[in-house]
């Protein structure tokens, strides 16, 4: 899946609600991103289109709770509760992500295997 | 292709349910099979005109009813068949784990600029599994009648009954390659209606009888021949409409040769053999003979069929091992199982399409090929079939076809890749959450056996259906060994691909450490006051799992502190070793894996860990700032002999390491400090001295190097243990090893170890011997041959002891060193040793007092000197491809030592530097890192060129600046936690 700014994006996504931890006082979602459009495309592992800025899952901690949520290492993620993330600066995202008001996040991940679901159930 | 598909599915549907019909159909005769025995045995009638019979034909009465007398006297029995039977029976699943033995293991050897070593062993893992099936034969001509009526069950009964016959009446070797009973079934043809046919008895065994001999796998299928008519009963004709003929269109059937016979008997424990009712069946392949040591013995095979029942032919007492799961009526079925599992597994099947089509299809390993041997009129399913088996709703039926997936699958890089391209992978994934043990066991050794190998496609694979969390997922759930040591199998192949490395890490490393090492390894947390403390247990699943975080451990500063701040890990592994050494018993894979692990994770120690800092030997920053470094970047070649001259002992340097206080301890040292105590130091030395195992000595070795560098407090701590240990010995032992990479190992912990002045007495005393004897050169070459990089390791030690020590220079022509140094640096076929040897050489030169002993010796001026013509002054030329690989070269922090007596050396560091990184930097991209491993192989890199960066030692500093220029164009990717 390639983007092209100002075009609309066509992605199968999934929805996954993550519940921080409260941890002390800090919120924990147990999870990594990397990415961001004032980052290197080309060093991002995860994503296919070595241009592609968007922000990336690059760790999932062990039993956290992105991890109970169903987020996994590589997922791309698009929307957190409904703001863009395909267009966004690493810490515009990281923010985003870590509102100490928010206990839960929602946000909608795709990520190549389930293009690859799609494309083969429509085969 | 794609007809298959549509076939498949459309077919899948109807096939089953008809299947299950049959089903019914087939319970009821079997019932009424058994009723019939009796009458059947009156009414054996052989037809003695068929020429399948002939052989028999006469006796075929009369070994019936010896049959029937042996069932009476099961005793007897058992005992005749017990010994015969392990030929032929049951293809036992044998799971072997990796290959240990080495062959595939690329090793890398990195040295970092402080002179740790890291070795990074990609441990390419085999496991083998075989699933193995029994064989059962054909049925027997003999009890023809018998198998008759009962109809369908019969064609069971039949085989063992035949079996059973064969041996009594000792008139033929059983025949090894038939088919099995299950293949029989499976090629369930879709056109039959009568059961009776399907079941009838198939005469084949006189066909057979040229084959027995060999028991072999290979003998297997090859003799095949199918001109055996099936053995008409009374009761009905054999079907000649089934391919009869088909059977001539094959007549080579390839044997399949199967290479974990033997293999797997030197690993580890063959699986346990599982009585598991289905799939196992399919598979044809019969153990060598070899195999037969695991389970086969003293197992009757014949037990599984109806026959079993009536006649006791297990001996031994022993069940049968398939606990019969029926999918559909288990309790009805249990002891015919064979078919039913037949029937299940090959929905499919028809006929009428040939095994042709499928044969050229899959290659020779196909199904369809397996089907050949058995019975030609039958073919297995082909793969999109099996695959669609996969997704069936009954969970036998998945379990099979997991199974028949393990076998075909087995050493087959042509099936895995087929099956990857059929979307199998991520139908066994999921089935890996399956609640039922048996499917989502199948799943698992199907993943392994797809997860073995070189082609990093299906581990991709694997990893992107997410099949990493998912089998941690299943670790933790399950208590069932075998499925431990599957996942623990399969993690461990898929540990031996780079960029899946820190995905096991990220989803596994905790888990694998809670569930395995600490529990296998005796280590407890809070020990009982009452209870004592355990041994390691050596289980093949503690043996898959340090396998896994040894190859894990590779993977870069990242990954070595996650695995240092692992909870539990380093202590269980230590606990593991000593455990391993108190009972002398360290040649064991585990040990290995455990020493490989150690050593790691003591790369770059004195970096890495948190809070090193304090322990930084606090001279060091003065003497080798980067104000010197880049004065001295500046040097160029020409002042080497000058500055050389320089060169004295410095007394200074010993005073602080004799009288070495260790730190007194206030509380337990746990967890990653465990790596540097100097405790370990006698542990390493005690594998040393007794180990046998190259790679443990190795690993020991290299883990004293690792601990032995750096510039901090443990260090020191470490290299005067070493020596009150009295490990220098020991080690200079090794440096006689057979062992290539053992004395590479050794001579670059000697080198380490020497920055203590003591130790640098001691060991130019000693070692010099055992240094200089393992060069070339001169006029006697030396015993073994070793690598290049070993040889430049030796020279880089001695340039190492010889610097700032006349009298190790001394010790050195008094070895008889110089006159192989001096053939080395005028024609050495590498450039590297040749360099390496000038240094030496010009180190030695530079001792003024030498000099006249020296040209006692006939030597000169000019013999000390770099050998111009190849190693011109720039060398930079050069530099590239003769790469200084530095595996030995820079690496102590020159702390002790003025700045001034380096100087004249560094010139040629300059060069050598950046190419030592250059090596490194090789060895990275030769991993086949796709696109999207990129930056993984950035994340790799990065942390060792930061560590060039705060590098004191000047000549690596400007190694490392080139490096960074080289590599550090891009800003490092920026990862948050949220």
């Amino acid at each position: 899946m390639s983007f092209v700014a100002g075009q609309p994006v066509t992605a199968i996504v999934q929805r996954i609600e993550i519940r921080k931890l409260r941890h002390g006082d800090n919120l924990i979602l147990g999870f990594s991103i990397g990415g961001g459009i004032d980052q290197d495309p080309a060093q991002n592992p995860y994503s296919e289109d070595k241009t592609d800025k968007g922000i990336y899952v690059t760790r999932v901690s062990e039993g956290g709770p992105a991890e109970v949520a169903g987020l996994q290492i590589g997922d791309k993620i698009m929307q957190v509760n409904g703001w863009d993330m395909t267009m966004v600066t690493h810490d515009q995202a990281r923010k985003r992500l870590t509102k100490k008001n928010e206990d839960i996040v929602r946000l909608l991940v795709t990520r190549k295997s389930l293009q690859q679901a799609l494309h083969h159930s429509l085969q | 292709m794609d007809d298959y598909d549509v076939r498949s599915a459309a077919s899948i549907l109807a096939s089953v349910k008809e299947q299950e019909a049959r089903f019914e159909k087939l319970t009821r005769a079997l019932e009424e099979e058994r009723r019939n025995v009796s009458m059947q045995l009156e009414r054996v009638n052989i037809p003695s005109d068929r020429s399948s019979i002939s052989n028999i034909g006469n006796s075929e009465s009369f070994a019936w009813q010896q049959l029937v007398l042996q069932e009476q006297s099961p005793n007897n029995l058992t005992s005749k068949a017990t010994m015969q039977e392990p030929h032929e029976l049951v293809e036992e699943t044998v799971t072997v784990e990796e290959d240990p033995g080495t062959p595939t293991s690329h090793v890398s050897v990195v040295t970092s600029d402080d002179g740790t070593t890291r070795r990074t062993e990609t441990k390419v893992t085999k496991v083998v599994k075989t699933v193995t099936t029994r064989t059962v034969r054909q049925v027997p001509l003999g009890p023809d009648g018998l198998p008759m009526e009962g109809s369908s069950p019969a064609g069971s009964c039949t085989d063992s009954i035949d079996r059973r016959y064969m041996k009594n009446g000792d008139r033929y070797i059983t025949p090894q390659a038939n088919s099995t009973l299950t293949r029989v079934y499976n090629s369930y043809p879709d056109s039959y209606d009568n059961h009776h046919d399907l079941y009838r008895s198939y005469t084949g065994q006189d066909g057979f009888a040229d084959v027995s001999d060999n028991y072999g796998s290979l003998s297997r299928g090859v003799h095949y021949r199918p001109r055996y008519a099936y053995v008409p009963r009374d009761n009905y004709r054999p079907d000649e409409s089934y391919t009869l003929p088909s059977r001539n269109k094959y007549p080579v059937a390839q044997p399949q040769v199967q290479p974990d016979g033997t293999l797997d008997l030197n690993r580890s424990q063959p699986e346990r053999f599982q009585p598991e009712p289905y799939g196992l069946e399919d598979d044809h392949r019969s153990l060598g003979p070899d195999d037969d040591g695991y389970e086969l013995d003293g197992e009757p095979e014949p037990d599984y069929s109806t026959a079993g029942r009536r006649a006791p032919t297990r001996t031994n007492g022993r069940r049968p091992r398939r606990g019969y799961e029926d999918p559909i009526e288990a309790e009805i079925i249990e002891d015919r199982m064979p078919y039913l599992t037949g029937v299940y597994n090959a929905p499919l099947a028809q006929p009428e399409r040939g095994s042709m089509a499928s044969l050229d299809r899959l290659g020779r390993r196909s199904p369809s090929i397996d089907s050949i041997r058995k019975d030609p009129r039958w073919r297995d399913p082909d793969l999109p079939e099996v695959i669609a088996m996969l997704s069936h709703h009954l969970d036998p039926v998945k379990s099979n076809a997991a199974a028949y997936l393990q076998h075909l699958c087995y050493e087959n890089d042509k099936i895995k890749k087929e099956v990857r391209q059929l979307k199998g992978i991520p139908i066994l994934v999921g089935l890996l959450d399956h609640p039922k043990p048996d499917v989502h066991r199948r799943a698992c050794g199907a993943l392994r056996n797809i997860s073995y190998g070189k082609d990093h496609d299906s581990k991709v694979a694997i990893k992107n259906c997410d099949g990493i969390p998912a089998l941690v997922r299943l670790l933790r759930k399950t208590n069932d060994m075998e499925v431990r040591e599957l996942i623990t199998g399969t993690l461990w192949n898929l540990s031996s691909y780079e960029p899946l490395k820190i995905v096991i890490i990220n989803h596994g490393l905790q888990t694998l450490t809670n569930e395995v090492i600490i529990p296998h390894s005796g280590w407890e947390n809070e020990p009982n006051e009452d209870s004592k403390p355990r041994d390691a247990e050596w289980t093949t699943v503690f043996k898959n799992t340090s396998g896994c975080l040894r190859n894990v451990s590779s993977d870069g500063s990242d990954a070595r502190r996650r695995l240092r701040e692992c909870e539990g890990l380093v202590d269980a592994l230590l606990h593991a070793l000593q455990s391993a050494v108190g009972k002398k018993d360290m040649d064991r894979k585990s040990v290995e894996n455990c020493v490989c692990i150690m050593r790691n994770l003591s790369y770059q120690v004195h970096r890495e860990v948190p809070g090193a800092d304090k322990f930084r030997e606090p001279s060091t920053e003065q003497q080798t700032g980067t104000g010197s470094a880049q004065k001295k970047k500046k040097d160029d070649s020409g002042c080497f002999g000058g500055k050389k001259a320089k060169g004295k002992r410095n007394v200074d340097t010993d005073k602080n390491f004799d009288t070495l206080d260790l730190p007194k301890r206030i509380e337990p040292v746990k967890g990653y400090e465990l790596l540097y105590q100097p405790e370990v130091v006698r542990l390493y030395l005690s594998l040393l001295t007794e180990s046998r195992n190259f790679n443990t000595l190795e690993a020991a070795a290299g883990a004293l190097q690792n601990l032995s560098a750096g510039q901090w407090t443990w260090s020191n701590y470490i290299r005067s243990t070493v020596r009150k240990e009295k490990g220098l010995p020991i080690l200079v032992e090794l440096l006689r090893s057979d062992s290539d990479k053992v004395v590479r190992a050794v001579a670059i912990a000697l080198r380490n170890l020497s920055v203590d002045g003591r130790n640098k007495d001691l060991i130019g005393n000693y070692a010099m011997h055992d240094l200089v004897s393992n060069l070339t050169g001169g006029q006697q070459r030396p015993a073994k041959n070793l690598e290049e990089d070993t040889i430049v390791a030796i020279l880089n030690t001695i340039h190492e002891i010889v610097t700032d020590s006349s009298s190790n220079a001394r010790s050195l022509i008094q070895a008889q060193g110089i006159e192989k140094l001096v053939a080395i640096n005028k024609s050495s076929q590498s450039v590297r040793e040749m360099k390496a040897a000038a240094h030496v050489l010009q180190t030695v030169w530079s001792y003024k007092e030498l000099r006249n002993p020296l040209h006692k010796d006939g030597w000169n001026k000019s013999h000390f000197q770099p050998n111009v013509t190849t190693l011109p002054k720039g060398a930079k030329t050069g530099g590239k491809s003769s790469g200084y690989d530095d595996s030995t070269l820079p690496l102590i922090e020159r702390n002790q030592k003025d700045g001034n007596k380096w100087s004249g050396e560094m010139i040629p560091m300059e060069q050598f530097g950046p190419d030592t990184y250059s090596t490194l930097d090789r060895r990275e991209k030769e991993r086949k890192y796709k696109t999207t491993d990129i930056s993984g192989d950035a994340f790799e890199r990065q942390p060792l060129r930061n560590d060039t960066n705060k590098r004191n030692i000047d000549r690596i500093n400007r190694a490392s600046m080139n490096l960074v220029d080289a590599h550090d164009t891009k800003p490092q990717p920026v990862d948050s936690w949220v």
